[in-house]
């Protein structure tokens, strides 16, 4: 079915061919003890990709076994994860995990979990949640191809159910667009999802004509035949200018009597009074026992990776009273750090006009990644380059859009991804672009990633520092940027930390500690200034990160007016600012917070009419004011 | 095609004119507005000229009746040229739409079902053709009706994998009725879009993913009413090849112009040569009147037929529980209707289908896709729609799920495996964050039953409850602990565990209400009293009864969830009783990324178990007790 150019190929002997096929079976046997262990897990989709990794492993990939992550080896993710036992099992298999150990999957002590995780070398990127891996393959892929200029390869295992999520198809058009013939996709079609056949089944010819309308080099293979599918990755290699998908035709379950292509048995281990039986007739057909085959080694022509700390050339180049957009200063400083490091780069989702990663593409063509408009592949591709400490990646879109991805954000953090996550025009203060548009919720979903880091700078000044901070903080770092211009309100030698708070109004006799960040920091300090012609004072804070939140500057404010707390943030009122702080202060006795934030769906207006109309404006600050009602 | 009539060139000139107003109208609206994209209104002129005044079938006067033809602007950023065409239809009056984008306005910036013609409100791109699925979906196989469903999409927009998550979804259930046009002018925001004018290549996209597609020159008005009028078994796609900014000299094909209004003198210019080209002809175009075959339907009290027949103590999941509430529901009400995206068999919905196939819809896995759809079956109160997956895997659909929001959606969903306490699945599988994304929905009502009763009631409350509803279920069994007559409402917290003397109020919802049980039971034996509060409802939530029992244990209060820390039941809490005098709340949640494990393994690492609970109620007493 498939016409191959064989020149140049050379077949593997019978005996390499045999030991192929025994990997494999081995491969079912160990997946089928595993998850008889543990009374869980997947084997029959382990089992339907028996072969497809066995000869990935044992005939195609280059690695160092005992250094799984080395940075010269082929990359490998297993975006269908719940086949987790095979790849331990791969593993196992090569030498580098206890065949024994095989046997602790998923106990509470073993590292070996019930989808990847990075905690395991091997594991660049996290997987269980469906049509996630090819994503960040292509960031692996785009990465070696384009920033390291190295000769590793990406192979990505995807199942066929998995292939109705739309990211599979984003990380498609962007594979054929970028023209990575250093990625190959193989999808597992054998014909069952979870609870019931897929869309598909087993049309082969549909799948063919959709990678192929996506750009992509296409095979269809039978992928239980050891000798095709050598040949089938072999042309792969040989290919230039396209990525190239294996599309496999396989059994779910394949080699298990009367359990093989049939319904019901998905994410079911297999009963132990079928299991011995099943072994035994896969066992009968291993010729050699012994391990016989072993991967070759790749080629060393990538760099250990630079961990240096990176730092902006100079201090930040604005004038207090200045007025500039943080958006716009997220642009510069951006592209700052990219003079002082090379592997800062930048991806967008054609915002970048919006955004303003346009300053940093414009300085740096090379390093800047436009990824269209897909938001999730964007961040799946920042992740992959991202792994091994490749890059320092920096991805934005409007702050509303990264809810497109927040399936890949929330798995970035299982994956313990250092990527860093621009959003910009927060809020209703974008004005007339109506809610669609407006980022409302970005804090309580950005809060709500245990390894998160969220800075949400107010002036120019603390955004070019919130930028050198991200690309040195571990963990995952969003940067929450506003559309208005704004003042530059801190001097270019102030220092600035993660989860210290700044105050920026006070006197020996504040009423009240009002928190305002982005817009609303520069509308609480208006309301200072309309209560001081009153002769009323407050205090100002500009809580800098709102996680970590630095409760302790917030207490002692709090403390020195009477208890009383102010939030007010452009911001639904759930899960945002108003919350930290609560959460900050909620063990403390005695302290009054009155929150003002957004509280209904908006619409669309001038931004100071919004933010009137919404209640989060200078006058509504100072409205809430205990004991103080203003006429305005 | 031979019973395909030519449309006379009376018809052809006017579809022509009409097309230059809206032009000309676009202009001059985003121009008065200050801001706006006029030049991807311009692309699309012909098309919205030959769709509302030559295809579609709907009544102008009645936008929203049930027998028209459906249309969704998927580029919603096209918003002026939609005005403009219900301007041309008499809808709207033409001096309104220089009031685009005023605070005090109607004519938002992107569409939004203020207006009557808007059924989803569109501006986050790639989400229109996933509710138009929904719509035809319904068209077709629940009202069996006639009408048709349009949906206009941009070519940059087509880079949206929800886009081919909905294509594959409309081919495999052979939606016939439903057009997707693809506005093919070659630019998006900032660069080309990435398959520049090739249109060949987008139609290859789309034949496979199974529909068939034809391209045309889209600002021919006789190739558009000709490719519209074909009788087809397929859903349709016209892949449309345009230039950006047509008609506007300066601006055609260029890039540079993306959201931007022309200057006052240039839209001048521009519109006074467009006025030149209008052809006085005499011919005045309607839309034709649809076919009267959709029938009324009422979604007003949609009751279970009778009491939940558990019995307390009674062991069952709250997924499960959401399967046979759903199951009965649907049994008395003809338009309860079901979604998931193949896990049906995990979130229990699958008893639903068993029961009532015909009104179940297998999304397969294309989250985003299942929640567009399930907002396309609710639109115009065709169904009342309930769509289930994991929890976690909402947010897949968390964009669509913010959008729902502005379309005043009244979808339900289902999230099931919440929390730790799924178990050896590992943390890819958790929901740890559902509730803090569906309490930042300001329409969301956010149930989390604790119970088989509970779930049952929370599944006919959702379904006559306005706005999203969001039910969060686990996967562990647990006792049943209401009686089957007892009463729920939203935003009605019950006390289940009390007595005259408690010392701490702790709050707890689905496995760790358990918890929370047994630790009261544990903590009995050392002669500590605590009150237990299930708040079934998360949002709104019942701060009355916090605050009235919580003054009752001297401020004390504890929570305790299967979630993370931030946004969830904790934050809640605090939010409720933050002014109250002398409060404490004392929050136990899951802290970082978890692991595989067993169930109660994982309850007591994460420190959300009976035994944490008994821990964090001695500490708090202690502390209390130095305190005095
Ligand atoms: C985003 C997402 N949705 C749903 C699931 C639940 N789920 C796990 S495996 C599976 C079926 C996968 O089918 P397929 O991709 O064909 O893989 P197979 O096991 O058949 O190889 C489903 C629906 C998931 N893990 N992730
Ligand atoms: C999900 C999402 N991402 C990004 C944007 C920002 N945005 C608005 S319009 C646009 C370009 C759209 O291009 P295209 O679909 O080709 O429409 P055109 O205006 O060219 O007709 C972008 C990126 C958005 N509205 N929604």
């Amino acid at each position: 079915i498939t016409k191959f150019n064989f020149s140049g190929y050379h077949k593997p002997d019978e005996k390499t061919l045999q030991g192929l096929k025994d990997v494999a079976n081995k491969l079912r046997i160990l997946s089928i003890k595993a998850t008889c262990a543990s009374n869980s897990g997947h084997p029959t989709s382990c089992c339907s990709m028996a072969e497809l990794m066995s000869v990935l492993f044992f005939n195609t990939m280059r690695y160092k076994v005992e250094d799984p992550r080395n940075q010269c080896n082929d990359r490998f993710v297993l975006s269908k994860g719940h086949a987790a036992p095979i790849l331990y099992a791969v593993w196992a298999e090569a030498g580098y995990l206890k065949e024994s150990d095989l046997l602790n999957l998923r106990k509470i002590d073993s590292d070996l979990e019930g989808h990847p995780t990075p905690k395991l070398q091997f594991v660049d990127m996290a997987t269980g949640s469906l049509g996630q891996g090819l994503g960040a393959a292509c960031g692996m892929a785009y990465t070696g191809k384009h920033f390291d200029k190295s000769s590793y390869r990406v192979y990505c295992m995807l199942g066929d159910g998995e292939c109705a999520e739309g990211s599979v198809w984003e990380a498609m058009a962007f594979a054929s667009h970028y023209k990575l013939d250093n990625l190959v996709a193989v999808i597992d079609v054998n014909r069952l999802g979870q609870s019931e056949p897929t869309s598909l089944q087993h049309d082969m010819e549909t799948y063919r004509k959709r990678c192929e309308a996506f750009g992509w080099n296409t095979y269809v293979v039978d992928g239980h035949d050891v000798e095709e599918l050598c040949k089938a990755f072999w042309q792969a290699q040989q290919v230039k200018g396209k990525p190239t998908c294996i599309v496999a035709k396989t059994l779910k379950g394949k080699g298990l009597k009367d359990i093989e292509d049939n319904l019901n048995w998905h994410g079911k281990a297999i009963p132990k009074d079928r299991a011995e039986a099943l072994l035994k007739e896969l066992e009968a057909l291993i010729q050699v026992p012994n391990k016989t085959l072993c991967p070759e080694l790749p080629k060393d022509d990538a760099a250990p990776a630079d961990l240096s700390p990176i730092l902006l050339p100079s201090p930040p180049a604005y004038k207090k009273g200045e007025k500039v957009a943080p958006r716009r200063a997220y642009g510069v400083a951006l592209t700052r750090l990219g003079q002082s490091n090379q592997r800062v780069v930048a991806l967008d989702g054609d915002t970048k006009n919006s955004t303003f990663a346009e300053t940093f593409k414009k300085a740096f063509p090379d390093r800047y990644i436009e990824c269209f408009i897909a938001e999730q592949n964007m961040v799946g591709v920042a992740m992959g380059c991202a792994t091994r400490d490749r890059t320092v990646a920096f991805a934005s879109t409007f702050s509303a859009f990264l809810s497109r991805a927040y399936d890949q954000i929330r798995m970035g953090a299982v994956s313990q991804t250092n990527v860093n996550l621009v959003g910009s025009h927060c809020g209703v203060s974008i004005g007339e672009d109506g809610p669609s548009q407006m980022a409302l919720e970005d804090l309580a979903m950005f809060r709500a990633i245990p390894t998160c880091t969220v800075f949400y700078p107010s002036d120019a000044v603390s955004t070019e520092r919130a930028v050198e901070l991200s690309a040195n903080t571990k963990g995952m770092c969003f940067i929450r940027t506003s559309r208005p211009e704004s003042e530059v309100i801190y001097s270019p030698d102030e220092k600035f930390e993660v989860g210290v708070a700044k105050v920026v109004r006070q006197s020996d006799k504040d009423h009240v500690t009002v928190i305002g960040a982005g817009v609303t920091l520069h509308e609480a300090l208006a309301a200072a200034d309309m209560l001081a012609s009153e002769g009323k004072n407050i205090r100002v804070i500009d809580p800098f990160t709102i996680k970590p939140l630095d409760a302790s500057t917030i207490l002692a404010s709090a403390r020195a007016t009477g208890g009383r707390i102010i939030t007010v943030e452009d911001h639904y009122k759930e899960g945002g600012l108003g919350e930290a702080v609560l959460s900050a202060v909620g063990e403390e006795p005695g302290i009054v917070v009155t929150r003002i934030a957004v509280t209904s769906v908006p619409r669309s207006g001038k931004p100071q009419e919004l933010m009137d109309l919404y209640g989060i404006s200078a006058k509504h600050i100072a409205n809430a004011v205990p004991g103080l009602v203003m006429n305005c | 095609m031979e019973d395909y009539h030519k449309p006379d060139q009376q018809t052809v000139q006017a579809l022509r004119n009409i097309a230059t107003r809206l032009r000309i109208n676009s202009i001059k609206a985003t121009t008065a507005a200050g801001s706006g994209h006029p030049t991807s209104c311009c692309s699309v002129a012909e098309i919205m000229s030959v769709l509302f005044f030559h295809t579609m079938k709907y009544r102008p006067e009645d936008p929203r009746n049930p027998n028209n033809d459906r249309f969704i602007l998927s580029k919603g950023h096209a918003a002026p040229v939609l005005y403009a065409a219900w301007a041309e239809t008499g809808y709207l009056k033409e001096s309104e739409l220089l009031n685009l984008r005023k605070v005090d306005s109607i004519l938002e910036g992107h569409p939004v079902p203020k207006q009557q013609f808007v059924d989803v409100a569109t501006g986050s791109l790639g989400q229109g053709l996933g509710a138009a699925c929904g719509m035809a979906y319904t068209g077709k196989y629940f009202d069996k009706a006639s009408y048709r469903v349009f949906c206009l999409l941009g070519d940059g927009e087509m880079s949206e994998g929800s886009v081919w998550e909905a294509m594959a979804f409309a081919s495999y259930y052979q939606l016939d009725n439903l057009v997707a046009i693809l506005d093919i002018n070659r630019l998006a925001q900032s660069d080309p879009a990435p398959l520049q004018h090739h249109v060949e290549k987008y139609q290859r996209r789309c034949e496979a993913f199974g529909w068939h597609s034809i391209i045309v020159d889209g600002h021919s008005v006789e190739e558009l009413c000709k490719v519209l009028s074909q009788p087809r078994h397929q859903p349709l796609a016209v892949i449309a090849k345009t230039i950006k900014g047509k008609g506007i000299p300066a601006a055609e094909d260029k890039m540079g112009w993306h959201g931007k209004p022309l200057p006052k003198d240039m839209a001048d210019s521009v519109m006074k040569e467009m006025q030149s080209r209008i052809v006085s002809c005499n011919k005045r175009i309607y839309p034709a009147p649809p076919n009267e075959d959709a029938s009324p339907v009422s979604l007003r009290n949609i009751r279970m037929p009778s009491a939940p027949s558990y019995k307390p103590g009674d062991k069952i999941a709250t997924r499960k529980a959401y399967g046979m509430a759903l199951a009965k529901l649907g049994r008395y009400n003809d338009h309860v209707v079901a979604l998931d995206g193949d896990t049906k068999n995990s979130t229990f919905s699958e008893l639903f289908k068993n029961e009532h196939p015909n009104r179940y819809v297998e999304c397969y896995i294309a989250e985003q896709n299942m929640v567009s759809v399930a907002i396309g079956c609710a639109v115009r109160d065709r169904n009342v729609v309930f769509a289930s997956t994991f929890a976690t895997f909402f947010s897949r659909a968390y964009d669509q799920l913010r959008m729902a929001a502005i379309s005043e959606s009244n979808i339900n969903l289902c999230g099931s495996h919440c929390g730790v306490s799924i178990g050896e699945d590992g943390p890819s599988q958790m929901g740890l964050e559902d509730l803090a994304m569906f309490r930042a929905i300001p329409t969301a009502t956010v149930f989390y039953p604790s119970d088989g009763v509970s779930t049952e009631k929370a599944v006919e409350l959702a379904a006559n409850t306005k706005g999203l509803c969001f039910i969060r279920t686990s996967r562990p069994e647990n006792n049943v602990i209401y009686n089957c007559n007892e009463d729920f409402h939203v935003g009605q917290a019950k006390v289940v565990y009390k007595t005259n003397d408690d010392h701490v109020t702790v709050i707890g919802a689905g496995v760790t209400l358990h918890e929370a049980l047994a630790a009261a039971e544990q903590l009995k034996k050392e002669r500590i009293s605590i009150r237990v509060i299930d708040p079934f409802t998360i949002k709104p939530l019942d701060s009355k009864t916090i605050i009235d029992n919580a003054r009752a244990t001297r401020g004390r209060i504890i929570t305790v969830e299967d979630h993370y820390y931030e946004g969830g039941l904790g934050e809640a809490v605090c939010s409720a009783v933050v002014n109250e005098t002398g409060f404490t709340v004392q929050r136990l949640a899951v802290s970082q990324v978890p692991r595989s494990g067993k169930p109660n393994e994982l309850l007591r690492i994460f420190g959300i178990d009976r035994d944490a609970i008994t821990q964090a109620v001695r500490k708090v007493l202690s502390n209390s007790a130095n305190a005095k």
